[in-house]
Formats: structure tokens, sequence, C-alpha cells
């Protein structure tokens, strides 16, 4: 990606966020990514995909998401809600993780992320269809505050998902990392990126640079179902064996 | 003998001291054999049960699902058949119409199983939300010394109620990775009672992110859930907008505060010395006695 020759003000408050960060938005939503506003990291506006307006949430530069974050995130699904009933909302997700912080520790953010969720499902609830798309760092307690929480998720091929990389893996299991490389060629889930993430049955599908990007998010708005189908896939994909089987278990045996 | 405390016991135990006597009934027992693939390629002991306890059960003559996880088993991690356990479990609770009560001990995902937990657990929450839509109570019981964090912390979020013991830890990122992360000056992962402070029960009872404050007992924790059986918390736009206003305003009234008992004397505890001794009920006491604000 082309970068601007001028320098960016340390504390970029408004339109335009980076160019980088701007070219995906544009690439997902033409020209109608005007609409969306970028503040430390936290995207909301409102922009089109196929002609139907939608709402946009999400994360970029790789960022942490803090209480704050996850409060104008969630201030952001309110007001859709409000005022534009039924209106889909599409979520991007790059970030590297939580705010790895003590104080937003102690004033609770896990509930924020809670509260994010719960505003999340009371929009699904109401009719909202939720299509996230994964477009940089999708990484453990991020993804799982909104994004995860999705009718359909979608990735970029570019996208790093999962729950850390390798070498972070190693340390703190004490398992070397060429043993966990290894075993990731036959363990996709130890695996770092989007497809191995779709193995598993986490993204219903990666689309690559080569793909009509708009076309596809378009779609992919037109066809999200509240059902989750995610052990379905990760089954049918073979990355996930193991979980429709045991969850199918523990229903027939409760049923007895 | 006197009775363990409830940190003390391990998921079987905890089950049995707060059920009904002999009440329990283990789905996917044992005998069954479910073992972690993931684990055995590593060379990792595997477990019959997979570190996760399910089962039904009655509480004062009320049918309940119960889940139970064993930190002594990796730490709790939620691997991918814990976590589908898990999910089966609240989609049943869904279908039966049952309140479904998860007694957390887990720092998160399994690492050793990468994402497969990771995306189990974001199941696990839209099950639970779909107990939450039919007012099916769910409930998180958090009082373990390994507490609930990463994706656990999250997920505990999700569940109607906490019930918290002076014990329990409730966050999302533990001590040893924050101070790697800020440093030791900023988060010293050995001080126990700063970190208690950070994620304890008392300072989560205090902000209003758990429920009720029980005695480190058994039977306290059956108590409160007793309390809460027959109570739901319904997701409506009035409920999400006054939480939002709750959660806004903590932030700017205690977001500039970093130190602990600053936190505790902004929320109303004037003696803290005496509130750090205080057992769970006395706490409570002793909250409202300040008219803590919780926020």
């Amino acid at each position: 990606m082309k970068k601007k020759p001028t320098k960016t003000p340390a504390a970029d408050k408004t339109v335009p966020a980076k160019s980088a960060s701007r070219a995906v938005l544009t690439r997902l939503f033409g020209r109608s990514a005007h609409g969306i506003a970028s503040d430390r990291s936290v995207l909301t506006g409102y922009a089109a995909t196929g002609g139907t307006e939608v709402c946009v949430v999400g994360t970029t530069n790789g960022t942490y998401v803090d209480n704050a974050a996850a409060l104008r995130l969630a201030a952001h699904v309110i007001d859709c809600i409000e005022r534009h009933p039924r209106m889909p909302i599409v979520m991007l997700v790059d970030s590297a993780g939580q705010e790895p912080n003590r104080v937003a520790e102690m004033l609770g953010l896990a509930s924020y992320f809670g509260h994010l969720l719960s505003c999340l499902e009371l929009a699904r609830r109401k009719g909202h269809k939720l299509v996230t798309v994964a477009t940089g760092k999708a990484i453990g307690g991020a993804f799982l505050c909104y994004g995860m929480f999705a009718d359909r998720i979608y990735a970029l091929d570019s996208a790093s998902l999962g729950l850390m990389p390798v070498q972070a893996m190693s340390a703190v299991t004490k398992i070397p990392v060429p043993v966990l490389q290894k075993l990731s060629r036959t363990m996709p889930s130890l695996e770092f990126g989007a497809a191995p993430f779709a193995l598993l049955g986490g993204v219903e599908e990666v689309w690559s640079a080569r793909d009509d990007v708009q076309g596809k998010l378009a779609e992919a708005v037109a066809k999200a179902s509240t059902d989750d189908n995610r052990a379905e896939l990760g089954k049918k994909r073979g990355g996930r064996k193991l979980a429709l089987d045991i969850r199918k278990r523990v229903l027939a045996q409760s049923a007895r | 003998m006197s009775t363990p405390l409830f940190h003390e016991q391990n998921a079987r135990q905890r089950i049995a001291a707060i059920i009904d006597a002999g009440s329990f009934d283990e789905l996917l027992p044992p005998p069954e054999r479910i073992t972690s693939p993931y684990l055995a390629q590593l060379g990792i002991p595997v477990s019959f049960d997979d570190g996760l306890v399910i089962g039904r059960a009655k509480i004062d003559g009320k049918k309940v699902y119960l889940a139970a996880q064993v930190g002594q088993f990796v730490g709790g991690a939620v691997g991918e058949i814990h976590g589908a356990k898990l999910t089966g479990l609240f989609m049943a609770a869904t279908r039966d119409r049952i309140p479904c009560i998860i007694i957390i001990e887990s720092g998160g995902v399994r690492l050793h199983e990468g994402s497969t937990g990771e995306i189990a657990i974001a199941e696990t929450m839209r099950a639970i939300f779909e107990c939450r839509a039919r007012k099916v109570p769910t409930i998180a019981v958090i009082g373990s010394d390994i507490g609930a964090y990463g994706g656990m912390g999250i997920l505990s979020t999700c569940c109607d109620f906490r019930i918290m013991t002076e014990h329990g830890r409730l966050g999302i990122s533990g001590p040893i990775v924050i101070e790697k992360w800020m440093g030791k000056k900023a988060y010293d992962s050995a001080n126990r009672a700063l970190v208690w402070k950070t994620s304890g029960g008392k300072t989560k009872y205090l902000l209003g992110d758990a429920d009720l404050l029980v005695h480190d007992a058994a039977s306290a924790v059956r108590d409160g859930i007793a309390k809460l059986l027959a109570k739901s918390r319904a997701v409506t736009l009035k409920a999400v907008k006054v939480r939002h206003k709750e959660l806004a305003d903590r932030l700017k009234r205690l977001g500039g505060t970093s130190a602990a008992d600053e936190l505790w004397k902004r929320l109303g505890i004037r003696d803290i010395e005496a509130a750090s001794l205080a057992s769970g009920p006395e706490f409570v006491a002793v909250a409202k006695g300040g008219k803590a604000g919780r926020l």
C-alpha cells in the first residue's frame, strides 16, 4: 500500500484514517466508505454494500481493545438499533487483543466486553444481520468480544486469525517451536491464519486479493442467517472433527 | 473433620456439595473415555472427562444442568471436547427450559489445541444467549484459585448472574501476562493483595460485576444459586442502555484511578484494612454500610 508522504499527526482523531486502513475500507465499501469514521483506531459509521445501507463497527491498525473502545463500539450498535431498525451490521476486525493493562482489568474489562456482546445479541434478536470481516489481526479476546459473535464470519486471506502465533504458544506451553510447527501441519488449530481458521469452521469463507470483495460482502450480507453453523463446517472441512458429535452426544444423553 | 472451603474442593466435590444429595446424573461420564487427541499428539496426559464435569441434578428440588471445570487438569482450560460439552449443555438447557450453572475454574482457551477452544467458547456464548432469550437462567460461579480468565472470563459476563466468593477472580488477561507487558512496577504478579484487589470477588462485587459475594463454602454458594434459580435478566433495549450508562459512568468516575485501595475508597469503603480481612458476607455488610455506590 502506498503511504502518503505527509506525516500523520500523532493524535489523529478524524477521517481520513491511515491510508492503509482506508484502502481496506474502500475495498469493502467503495465510495461509501467515506461514511466510516476512524477515531483512535475504532471504526464507526454507515456505509453501503450492494445497494443496501449497513452499519459498520470495527477496529483498525491492529489496536488493542480497552474499556473505552468496547463502550464506543457498543454505543454505535445501540445507535443503529434505535435509529435504523433491522439494518445489517458489518463488523471489521483488526485488533491484536484485549488491552493488557491492570487498570483496565480492575475496572472490569470483561464486563465491558460482555456489554458489547449483549448489544450485538439484542441487535440480532431485533432482526439486524451480523456479518464479520476479519481484515487484519483477529486475535484472542479482541476477536471473541464482537467479531466471533456474528451470524457469519469472513476473512481476507491476508488476515491473521487465531489464538496466538506459534512462538508465543511455545513460550507459554514450553513446547519447542519446531514441534508445534510440525504438528500444525496435521493440526490446523495450531496454525495461525485465515485458511486454517476456516478449516475449523471459524470462518465461512476466505476472500483473496483477486476476489471482487465488494460483491462478496454484498452477497454475504444478503444471505446471512442466524443459525450457528461453525461446528458443522468444522466437521465437514475436517479441521474440527469432534465438536459437533460431542455436542450431539450431550443433547442425546440429556434427552433420555 | 471440618468441611473444606469451596476453593479447596475439586470439581466433583463442589458439585456433590451444592446439590441435593445423590441427585447428580453425569453426562458423558469418565467411563466413556472421551479424550483429547491434541494432548495425546503432544505427549501430554489426557483425562477421561477432558477437564469438564457436566450433568443434571437438583438444587432445592429444582432441576438444574451443571458444569464444573477441573482446574487440576491443564488449568481447566477449554479444548475442543471440553468446549463442545459446554456448548451442548447450554443447548440442552435451552431445549428443556432448565437453568444452567457453570462453576468456572479456568485460565481460558487451552493453548495446546489452539483455535478450537476459542471457537468453542464463541459457540457457547451463542448457546448462553439462546438460554437467556427463553428466560432460562444462566449462572456463573467463580470461586476457585485459578479464577475465570481469558475467554472464560468474557463468557462469564454473558450469563444472567455471577456469584463470586472472596477467593474468586474474574478477568481476561492474568497478572503474569500483564506483568510481562507493563513491567513489575506496574503490576507485580507476586503481590497477592494487589492481584485480588484488581480481579477478586470483593472488587467485582463493589463494581456490580458480581451479583452476589458469598462465603468461601459450598453451602453459601448453594444458597446463592437457590436465590437466583427463578430469576433471569432479559436482554432488552432498556437493559442495555441502563448498563451502558453504568459502564460509561464507571469509566468517567474511576478511569483515572490506578491504585486499588483508592478504588475501594472511591466506592465507599472507609476502613481498607478491615475490609481486606473481611469474609465475603462481612464485606457485603461493610459495603452497604458505607453506602458503596455500586456502579
